[in-house]
Protein backbone atom coordinates (compact mmCIF):
# COMPACT_ATOMS: atom_id res chain seq x y z
CA UNK A 1 0.00 0.00 0.00
CA UNK A 2 1.30 3.52 -1.23
CA UNK A 3 0.42 6.50 0.91
CA UNK A 4 -0.26 9.48 0.05
CA UNK A 5 -1.74 12.95 1.29
CA UNK A 6 -3.83 13.73 -1.19
CA UNK A 7 -4.70 17.36 -1.53
CA UNK A 8 -7.86 18.84 -3.23
CA UNK A 9 -7.93 22.86 -3.65
CA UNK A 10 -10.82 24.63 -4.17
CA UNK A 11 -12.87 23.26 -7.32
CA UNK A 12 -12.55 19.41 -7.06
CA UNK A 13 -14.69 18.81 -3.96
CA UNK A 14 -17.55 20.84 -4.54
CA UNK A 15 -17.38 21.37 -8.75
CA UNK A 16 -15.60 18.47 -9.89
CA UNK A 17 -16.99 15.67 -7.57
CA UNK A 18 -16.90 12.83 -10.06
CA UNK A 19 -13.39 13.50 -10.53
CA UNK A 20 -12.45 13.17 -6.73
CA UNK A 21 -14.92 10.12 -6.95
CA UNK A 22 -13.17 8.06 -9.96
CA UNK A 23 -9.85 9.02 -8.55
CA UNK A 24 -10.61 7.49 -5.34
CA UNK A 25 -11.91 4.29 -6.65
CA UNK A 26 -9.09 3.78 -9.12
CA UNK A 27 -6.21 4.70 -6.66
CA UNK A 28 -7.95 1.81 -4.18
CA UNK A 29 -7.70 -0.75 -7.00
CA UNK A 30 -4.50 0.16 -7.31
CA UNK A 31 -3.46 0.02 -3.58
CA UNK A 32 -2.81 3.91 -3.13
CA UNK A 33 -3.81 4.89 0.40
CA UNK A 34 -5.43 8.92 0.30
CA UNK A 35 -4.93 10.79 3.68
CA UNK A 36 -6.88 13.46 4.03
CA UNK A 37 -5.22 16.94 4.72
CA UNK A 38 -7.10 18.54 7.50
CA UNK A 39 -6.92 22.16 7.21
CA UNK A 40 -5.57 22.65 3.80
CA UNK A 41 -6.97 25.42 2.06
CA UNK A 42 -6.72 27.29 -1.64
CA UNK A 43 -3.24 26.06 -3.12
CA UNK A 44 -2.62 30.29 -3.49
CA UNK A 45 -2.04 30.05 -7.14
CA UNK A 46 -5.32 32.57 -7.78
CA UNK A 47 -3.33 35.37 -5.96
CA UNK A 48 0.28 34.68 -7.76
CA UNK A 49 -0.40 37.66 -10.47
CA UNK A 50 -1.67 39.34 -7.29
CA UNK A 51 1.33 39.26 -5.00
CA UNK A 52 4.13 35.60 -5.86
CA UNK A 53 5.03 35.53 -2.13
CA UNK A 54 1.27 35.84 -0.24
CA UNK A 55 0.30 32.68 -3.09
CA UNK A 56 3.23 30.82 -2.00
CA UNK A 57 3.31 31.33 1.86
CA UNK A 58 -0.48 30.00 1.28
CA UNK A 59 1.07 27.07 -0.90
CA UNK A 60 3.52 26.26 2.01
CA UNK A 61 1.35 26.41 4.34
CA UNK A 62 -0.24 23.24 2.90
CA UNK A 63 2.64 22.00 2.19
CA UNK A 64 3.41 22.14 5.66
CA UNK A 65 0.34 20.03 6.67
CA UNK A 66 1.60 16.93 4.51
CA UNK A 67 5.01 17.40 5.70
CA UNK A 68 3.99 17.01 9.25
CA UNK A 69 2.43 13.48 8.31
CA UNK A 70 5.68 12.90 6.86
CA UNK A 71 3.65 12.17 3.32
CA UNK A 72 4.27 13.11 -0.10
CA UNK A 73 1.64 15.34 -1.84
CA UNK A 74 -1.39 14.05 -4.95
CA UNK A 75 -2.90 16.71 -6.42
CA UNK A 76 -5.84 16.30 -8.56
CA UNK A 77 -5.59 19.85 -10.38
CA UNK A 78 -2.37 21.13 -12.70
CA UNK A 79 -2.42 24.52 -10.92
CA UNK A 80 -2.45 23.28 -7.82
CA UNK A 81 0.40 21.22 -8.70
CA UNK A 82 2.45 23.41 -10.29
CA UNK A 83 1.92 26.05 -7.21
CA UNK A 84 2.70 23.46 -4.56
CA UNK A 85 5.73 22.31 -6.10
CA UNK A 86 6.75 25.93 -6.55
CA UNK A 87 6.48 26.68 -2.45
CA UNK A 88 8.19 23.18 -2.19
CA UNK A 89 10.47 25.13 -4.05
CA UNK A 90 10.85 27.86 -2.07
CA UNK A 91 10.75 26.03 1.27
CA UNK A 92 15.05 25.43 0.05
CA UNK A 93 15.49 29.54 0.09
CA UNK A 94 16.65 31.08 2.98
CA UNK A 95 14.54 34.27 2.75
CA UNK A 96 11.82 32.54 1.65
CA UNK A 97 11.75 30.18 4.78
CA UNK A 98 12.42 32.78 6.94
CA UNK A 99 8.88 34.55 6.05
CA UNK A 100 7.52 30.45 6.68
CA UNK A 101 8.77 30.30 10.04
CA UNK A 102 7.66 33.99 11.20
CA UNK A 103 3.85 32.77 10.79
CA UNK A 104 4.68 29.72 13.26
CA UNK A 105 4.83 27.46 10.12
CA UNK A 106 7.32 23.94 9.86
CA UNK A 107 8.49 21.85 7.59
CA UNK A 108 9.81 18.72 9.38
CA UNK A 109 10.44 16.48 6.74
CA UNK A 110 11.26 17.13 2.89
CA UNK A 111 8.30 15.99 0.86
CA UNK A 112 7.36 16.14 -3.02
CA UNK A 113 4.25 17.09 -4.87
CA UNK A 114 3.19 15.24 -7.73
CA UNK A 115 0.05 15.20 -10.03
CA UNK A 116 -2.19 12.26 -9.67
CA UNK A 117 -1.71 11.21 -13.25
CA UNK A 118 2.29 11.27 -12.84
CA UNK A 119 2.41 9.11 -9.55
CA UNK A 120 -0.02 6.73 -12.13
CA UNK A 121 2.83 6.54 -14.75
CA UNK A 122 5.69 7.05 -12.33
CA UNK A 123 5.36 5.44 -9.01
CA UNK A 124 2.13 2.69 -10.32
CA UNK A 125 3.65 2.30 -13.95
CA UNK A 126 2.20 1.41 -17.42
CA UNK A 127 2.47 -2.64 -16.66
CA UNK A 128 0.64 -2.56 -13.21
CA UNK A 129 -2.02 -0.56 -15.14
CA UNK A 130 -2.45 -2.69 -17.57
CA UNK A 131 -2.50 -5.75 -15.15
CA UNK A 132 -5.74 -4.13 -13.65
CA UNK A 133 -7.76 -3.43 -16.93
CA UNK A 134 -10.19 -5.74 -17.16
CA UNK A 135 -12.63 -4.55 -20.04
CA UNK A 136 -10.70 -3.08 -22.74
CA UNK A 137 -12.09 0.56 -24.37
CA UNK A 138 -11.21 -0.72 -27.92
CA UNK A 139 -13.88 0.92 -29.66
CA UNK A 140 -13.22 4.07 -28.58
CA UNK A 141 -10.63 7.39 -29.88
CA UNK A 142 -10.48 10.35 -27.78
CA UNK A 143 -7.68 13.55 -27.37
CA UNK A 144 -5.49 13.89 -24.49
CA UNK A 145 -5.45 17.14 -23.17
CA UNK A 146 -1.95 17.61 -21.31
CA UNK A 147 -3.08 21.01 -19.84
CA UNK A 148 -0.04 23.34 -19.35
CA UNK A 149 0.83 23.00 -15.88
CA UNK A 150 0.95 18.76 -15.94
CA UNK A 151 4.32 19.09 -17.56
CA UNK A 152 5.42 22.89 -17.65
CA UNK A 153 7.27 25.02 -16.15
CA UNK A 154 9.94 21.94 -16.82
CA UNK A 155 12.30 23.64 -14.00
CA UNK A 156 9.97 22.83 -11.31
CA UNK A 157 9.12 19.35 -12.85
CA UNK A 158 12.00 17.77 -14.89
CA UNK A 159 8.81 15.40 -15.78
CA UNK A 160 7.74 14.16 -19.49
CA UNK A 161 8.86 16.15 -22.94
CA UNK A 162 7.44 20.06 -22.46
CA UNK A 163 7.33 19.86 -25.75
CA UNK A 164 6.31 16.87 -27.09
CA UNK A 165 4.59 14.79 -24.02
CA UNK A 166 4.45 11.30 -24.56
CA UNK A 167 2.73 10.26 -20.59
CA UNK A 168 -0.37 10.87 -20.99
CA UNK A 169 -1.13 9.63 -24.21
CA UNK A 170 0.47 6.04 -22.83
CA UNK A 171 -1.99 6.47 -19.96
CA UNK A 172 -5.05 6.79 -21.90
CA UNK A 173 -3.74 4.03 -24.71
CA UNK A 174 -3.30 1.62 -21.22
CA UNK A 175 -7.37 1.43 -21.38
CA UNK A 176 -7.59 -0.09 -24.57
CA UNK A 177 -9.02 3.31 -25.81
CA UNK A 178 -6.97 5.03 -28.37
CA UNK A 179 -5.16 8.64 -27.94
CA UNK A 180 -5.28 10.09 -31.22
CA UNK A 181 -2.51 12.53 -32.62
CA UNK A 182 -3.82 15.83 -33.17
CA UNK A 183 -2.49 19.07 -33.86
CA UNK A 184 -2.00 22.28 -31.58
CA UNK A 185 -1.74 19.48 -28.67
CA UNK A 186 -0.44 22.07 -25.48
CA UNK A 187 -2.99 24.70 -26.19
CA UNK A 188 -4.15 26.16 -23.40
CA UNK A 189 -7.46 25.75 -22.19
CA UNK A 190 -7.93 29.82 -21.75
CA UNK A 191 -9.24 29.15 -17.91
CA UNK A 192 -6.30 31.67 -16.38
CA UNK A 193 -7.86 34.29 -18.46
CA UNK A 194 -11.72 33.45 -18.17
CA UNK A 195 -12.20 36.60 -15.32
CA UNK A 196 -9.62 38.81 -17.53
CA UNK A 197 -11.92 38.41 -20.45
CA UNK A 198 -14.19 35.66 -21.33
CA UNK A 199 -14.34 36.13 -25.24
CA UNK A 200 -11.40 35.34 -25.84
CA UNK A 201 -11.08 32.39 -23.23
CA UNK A 202 -13.53 30.83 -24.67
CA UNK A 203 -12.21 31.48 -28.19
CA UNK A 204 -9.27 29.72 -26.55
CA UNK A 205 -11.15 26.34 -25.37
CA UNK A 206 -13.09 26.44 -28.88
CA UNK A 207 -9.77 26.10 -30.72
CA UNK A 208 -9.58 22.62 -29.11
CA UNK A 209 -13.43 21.79 -29.10
CA UNK A 210 -13.17 22.32 -32.49
CA UNK A 211 -10.39 19.80 -33.15
CA UNK A 212 -11.50 17.28 -31.65
CA UNK A 213 -14.83 17.48 -33.48
CA UNK A 214 -12.51 17.50 -36.79
CA UNK A 215 -11.08 14.27 -35.64
CA UNK A 216 -14.21 12.63 -34.95
CA UNK A 217 -13.17 11.82 -31.30
CA UNK A 218 -15.62 10.45 -28.75
CA UNK A 219 -14.35 12.04 -25.49
CA UNK A 220 -11.97 14.82 -24.86
CA UNK A 221 -10.08 13.89 -21.71
CA UNK A 222 -9.03 15.64 -19.11
CA UNK A 223 -6.92 15.94 -15.52
CA UNK A 224 -7.82 19.61 -14.45
CA UNK A 225 -10.79 21.02 -13.19
CA UNK A 226 -10.66 24.29 -14.23
CA UNK A 227 -9.60 22.71 -18.17
CA UNK A 228 -12.67 20.95 -17.77
CA UNK A 229 -14.76 24.27 -16.90
CA UNK A 230 -13.16 25.32 -20.13
CA UNK A 231 -14.49 22.65 -22.30
CA UNK A 232 -17.21 21.65 -20.89
CA UNK A 233 -18.97 23.88 -19.04
CA UNK A 234 -18.24 26.37 -21.15
CA UNK A 235 -18.62 24.60 -23.87
CA UNK A 236 -22.30 25.56 -24.88
CA UNK A 237 -20.82 29.53 -24.96
CA UNK A 238 -18.09 28.36 -27.67
CA UNK A 239 -20.87 26.65 -29.92
CA UNK A 240 -23.03 29.63 -29.46
CA UNK A 241 -19.99 32.21 -30.10
CA UNK A 242 -18.83 30.17 -32.86
CA UNK A 243 -22.21 28.84 -34.04
CA UNK A 244 -21.92 25.27 -34.43
CA UNK A 245 -22.81 22.17 -32.05
CA UNK A 246 -20.35 20.07 -30.23
CA UNK A 247 -21.38 17.74 -27.85
CA UNK A 248 -18.41 16.70 -26.98
CA UNK A 249 -17.91 14.63 -23.74
CA UNK A 250 -15.13 15.97 -21.46
CA UNK A 251 -14.14 12.85 -18.90
CA UNK A 252 -11.52 13.19 -16.49
CA UNK A 253 -9.27 10.18 -17.06
CA UNK A 254 -9.67 8.42 -13.64
CA UNK A 255 -13.29 8.06 -14.95
CA UNK A 256 -12.21 6.61 -18.16
CA UNK A 257 -9.21 4.36 -16.23
CA UNK A 258 -12.28 3.38 -13.98
CA UNK A 259 -14.57 2.48 -16.85
CA UNK A 260 -11.36 0.41 -18.09
CA UNK A 261 -10.95 -1.72 -14.56
CA UNK A 262 -14.92 -2.36 -15.20
CA UNK A 263 -16.40 -0.05 -12.70
CA UNK A 264 -20.17 0.53 -13.35
CA UNK A 265 -21.06 4.36 -14.43
CA UNK A 266 -21.88 5.72 -10.95
CA UNK A 267 -18.64 4.57 -8.95
CA UNK A 268 -17.24 6.93 -11.68
CA UNK A 269 -19.53 9.55 -11.16
CA UNK A 270 -20.92 9.43 -14.99
CA UNK A 271 -23.69 10.91 -14.78
CA UNK A 272 -22.47 14.08 -13.46
CA UNK A 273 -21.05 15.03 -16.43
CA UNK A 274 -22.54 17.54 -18.10
CA UNK A 275 -22.01 16.80 -22.12
CA UNK A 276 -24.18 13.36 -21.69
CA UNK A 277 -21.66 10.45 -22.69
CA UNK A 278 -24.45 8.45 -23.91
CA UNK A 279 -23.02 7.93 -27.28
CA UNK A 280 -19.75 6.47 -25.61
CA UNK A 281 -20.88 4.43 -22.99
CA UNK A 282 -23.67 2.51 -26.40
CA UNK A 283 -20.07 2.13 -28.23
CA UNK A 284 -18.68 0.36 -25.30
CA UNK A 285 -21.97 -1.99 -24.11
CA UNK A 286 -22.94 0.50 -21.41
CA UNK A 287 -25.82 2.68 -21.82
CA UNK A 288 -27.88 4.39 -19.26
CA UNK B 1 4.62 56.17 -30.59
CA UNK B 2 7.47 56.29 -27.94
CA UNK B 3 8.76 58.86 -26.35
CA UNK B 4 11.53 58.56 -24.10
CA UNK B 5 10.97 61.63 -22.10
CA UNK B 6 8.25 60.01 -20.73
CA UNK B 7 10.54 57.04 -19.31
CA UNK B 8 11.34 56.17 -15.96
CA UNK B 9 15.07 54.34 -15.63
CA UNK B 10 14.43 53.06 -12.45
CA UNK B 11 10.97 51.05 -13.75
CA UNK B 12 12.96 48.01 -14.45
CA UNK B 13 15.58 47.96 -11.65
CA UNK B 14 12.30 47.90 -9.30
CA UNK B 15 10.71 45.12 -11.48
CA UNK B 16 13.99 42.67 -10.87
CA UNK B 17 13.69 43.46 -7.28
CA UNK B 18 10.32 41.76 -7.47
CA UNK B 19 9.67 37.77 -7.00
CA UNK B 20 10.22 36.28 -10.53
CA UNK B 21 11.60 39.47 -11.97
CA UNK B 22 15.16 38.68 -11.83
CA UNK B 23 15.55 37.50 -15.55
CA UNK B 24 14.45 40.61 -16.91
CA UNK B 25 17.68 42.30 -18.03
CA UNK B 26 19.14 38.83 -19.83
CA UNK B 27 15.68 40.00 -22.81
CA UNK B 28 17.41 40.25 -26.34
CA UNK B 29 14.46 40.73 -27.92
CA UNK B 30 14.51 37.05 -30.54
CA UNK B 31 10.57 37.47 -30.02
CA UNK B 32 10.50 33.52 -29.36
CA UNK B 33 8.14 34.30 -26.11
CA UNK B 34 5.38 35.80 -28.55
CA UNK B 35 6.07 33.49 -31.04
CA UNK B 36 5.15 30.23 -28.54
CA UNK B 37 2.11 32.19 -26.42
CA UNK B 38 -1.38 30.90 -26.93
CA UNK B 39 -2.96 33.79 -26.10
CA UNK B 40 -1.00 35.81 -28.48
CA UNK B 41 -1.77 32.95 -31.14
CA UNK B 42 -6.07 34.65 -30.17
CA UNK B 43 -5.27 38.12 -29.81
CA UNK B 44 -2.43 40.17 -31.18
CA UNK B 45 -2.88 42.82 -28.51
CA UNK B 46 -1.27 40.38 -26.16
CA UNK B 47 2.71 40.21 -26.97
CA UNK B 48 5.06 39.45 -23.82
CA UNK B 49 8.08 40.43 -25.98
CA UNK B 50 6.09 44.20 -26.26
CA UNK B 51 5.93 44.12 -22.31
CA UNK B 52 9.44 43.21 -21.56
CA UNK B 53 10.52 45.73 -23.96
CA UNK B 54 8.92 48.51 -22.68
CA UNK B 55 9.67 47.94 -19.31
CA UNK B 56 13.54 47.89 -20.05
CA UNK B 57 13.02 51.42 -21.56
CA UNK B 58 11.10 52.64 -18.55
CA UNK B 59 7.65 53.29 -20.11
CA UNK B 60 6.38 52.14 -16.71
CA UNK B 61 2.84 53.89 -17.23
CA UNK B 62 2.00 52.68 -20.49
CA UNK B 63 3.21 48.95 -19.22
CA UNK B 64 1.07 48.82 -15.68
CA UNK B 65 -2.07 50.37 -17.40
CA UNK B 66 -2.16 48.30 -20.12
CA UNK B 67 -5.26 45.72 -19.65
CA UNK B 68 -3.37 43.77 -22.00
CA UNK B 69 -0.44 42.93 -19.06
CA UNK B 70 -3.65 40.71 -17.30
CA UNK B 71 -4.05 38.72 -20.47
CA UNK B 72 -0.95 36.30 -19.72
CA UNK B 73 -2.79 33.04 -18.91
CA UNK B 74 0.60 31.83 -16.70
CA UNK B 75 0.84 29.10 -19.37
CA UNK B 76 5.10 28.88 -19.52
CA UNK B 77 5.15 28.25 -23.34
CA UNK B 78 7.08 30.91 -23.37
CA UNK B 79 9.40 29.92 -20.27
CA UNK B 80 10.16 26.98 -22.47
CA UNK B 81 11.84 28.31 -25.38
CA UNK B 82 13.51 31.85 -24.08
CA UNK B 83 16.78 31.52 -25.27
CA UNK B 84 18.24 33.41 -22.51
CA UNK B 85 16.98 30.88 -19.97
CA UNK B 86 14.44 33.75 -18.70
CA UNK B 87 11.41 32.21 -16.97
CA UNK B 88 9.53 35.19 -19.07
CA UNK B 89 5.80 33.93 -17.42
CA UNK B 90 7.61 34.59 -14.20
CA UNK B 91 8.94 38.15 -15.09
CA UNK B 92 5.31 39.03 -16.68
CA UNK B 93 3.69 37.88 -12.98
CA UNK B 94 6.30 40.40 -11.58
CA UNK B 95 5.30 43.15 -13.43
CA UNK B 96 1.31 42.03 -12.70
CA UNK B 97 2.63 41.95 -8.79
CA UNK B 98 4.28 45.76 -9.32
CA UNK B 99 1.27 47.24 -10.90
CA UNK B 100 -0.87 46.33 -8.13
CA UNK B 101 1.00 47.43 -5.72
CA UNK B 102 0.57 50.78 -8.04
CA UNK B 103 -2.86 51.00 -7.79
CA UNK B 104 -3.39 48.76 -11.08
CA UNK B 105 -5.45 45.26 -9.67
CA UNK B 106 -8.37 43.64 -11.89
CA UNK B 107 -11.76 43.41 -9.93
CA UNK B 108 -12.07 39.88 -10.66
CA UNK B 109 -8.87 39.67 -8.45
CA UNK B 110 -9.88 41.76 -5.65
CA UNK B 111 -13.11 39.22 -5.59
CA UNK B 112 -11.05 35.95 -5.49
CA UNK B 113 -8.80 38.17 -2.58
CA UNK B 114 -12.35 39.10 -0.53
CA UNK B 115 -13.33 35.16 -0.65
CA UNK B 116 -10.12 34.13 0.21
CA UNK B 117 -9.88 36.13 2.96
CA UNK B 118 -13.20 34.87 4.61
CA UNK B 119 -13.23 31.75 3.35
CA UNK B 120 -9.50 30.11 2.49
CA UNK B 121 -11.03 28.74 -0.51
CA UNK B 122 -12.34 30.02 -3.60
CA UNK B 123 -16.17 28.34 -3.69
CA UNK B 124 -18.03 28.37 -0.61
CA UNK B 125 -19.24 25.21 0.82
CA UNK B 126 -22.42 24.86 2.07
CA UNK B 127 -24.34 22.62 3.72
CA UNK B 128 -25.80 21.21 0.69
CA UNK B 129 -22.34 20.81 -0.81
CA UNK B 130 -21.14 18.52 2.17
CA UNK B 131 -24.52 16.63 2.24
CA UNK B 132 -23.67 15.82 -1.69
CA UNK B 133 -20.10 14.66 -0.33
CA UNK B 134 -21.42 12.49 1.90
CA UNK B 135 -24.14 10.69 -0.11
CA UNK B 136 -21.20 9.79 -2.75
CA UNK B 137 -19.49 8.92 0.12
CA UNK B 138 -16.55 11.14 -0.07
CA UNK B 139 -15.25 12.44 3.12
CA UNK B 140 -16.64 16.02 4.92
CA UNK B 141 -14.24 19.81 3.81
CA UNK B 142 -13.24 22.27 6.00
CA UNK B 143 -15.84 25.16 5.31
CA UNK B 144 -13.31 27.91 5.94
CA UNK B 145 -10.02 27.89 6.59
CA UNK B 146 -8.91 31.05 8.77
CA UNK B 147 -5.47 30.60 8.50
CA UNK B 148 -5.54 32.06 4.98
CA UNK B 149 -6.71 35.24 6.73
CA UNK B 150 -4.01 35.66 8.60
CA UNK B 151 -1.52 35.39 5.92
CA UNK B 152 -3.12 37.86 3.75
CA UNK B 153 -2.64 39.99 7.17
CA UNK B 154 1.11 39.14 7.71
CA UNK B 155 2.41 39.98 3.92
CA UNK B 156 -0.06 43.06 3.69
CA UNK B 157 -1.86 41.95 0.63
CA UNK B 158 -5.03 43.52 1.54
CA UNK B 159 -3.81 46.93 2.20
CA UNK B 160 -1.80 47.36 -0.84
CA UNK B 161 -5.36 46.68 -3.07
CA UNK B 162 -7.50 48.76 -0.45
CA UNK B 163 -9.22 45.40 1.40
Amino acid sequence: MKKYALFLGCTVPVRAQHYEMSARAVAKELAIEFVEMAGASCCGFPLKAVDAETSLLIAARNIAIASKQNLDVISLCNSCTAMLSDAQLQLKNNEFYREFKKLGFSYPNEITVKHFVRVLYEDIGIDKLKSAVKKRLDTLHVIAHYGCHYMRPSYLYGFDDPEIPHTFDELVNVTGAQSVEYMDKKMCCGGSVLGIDEALAVTMANHKLSIAKNNGVDALISICPFCTVMYEDNQRKAEEKFEIQYNIPVLYYPQLLGLSFGFDMNAVGLRFNRVRPNALLEKIGLSD
Amino acid sequence: MIDLKNADPHFKWEIIKMEGGEGLLKCFGCSDCAASCPVRYFDERYNPRKIIRLTLLGMKNRVLSSPFLWFCAHCHACTERCPQGILVAEVINAIKNYAVENGYCPEGYKVQLDLLKRLGRLYEVEDFDLKKRQRLGLPPIDKTIPEVARILEHTGILKKVGQ
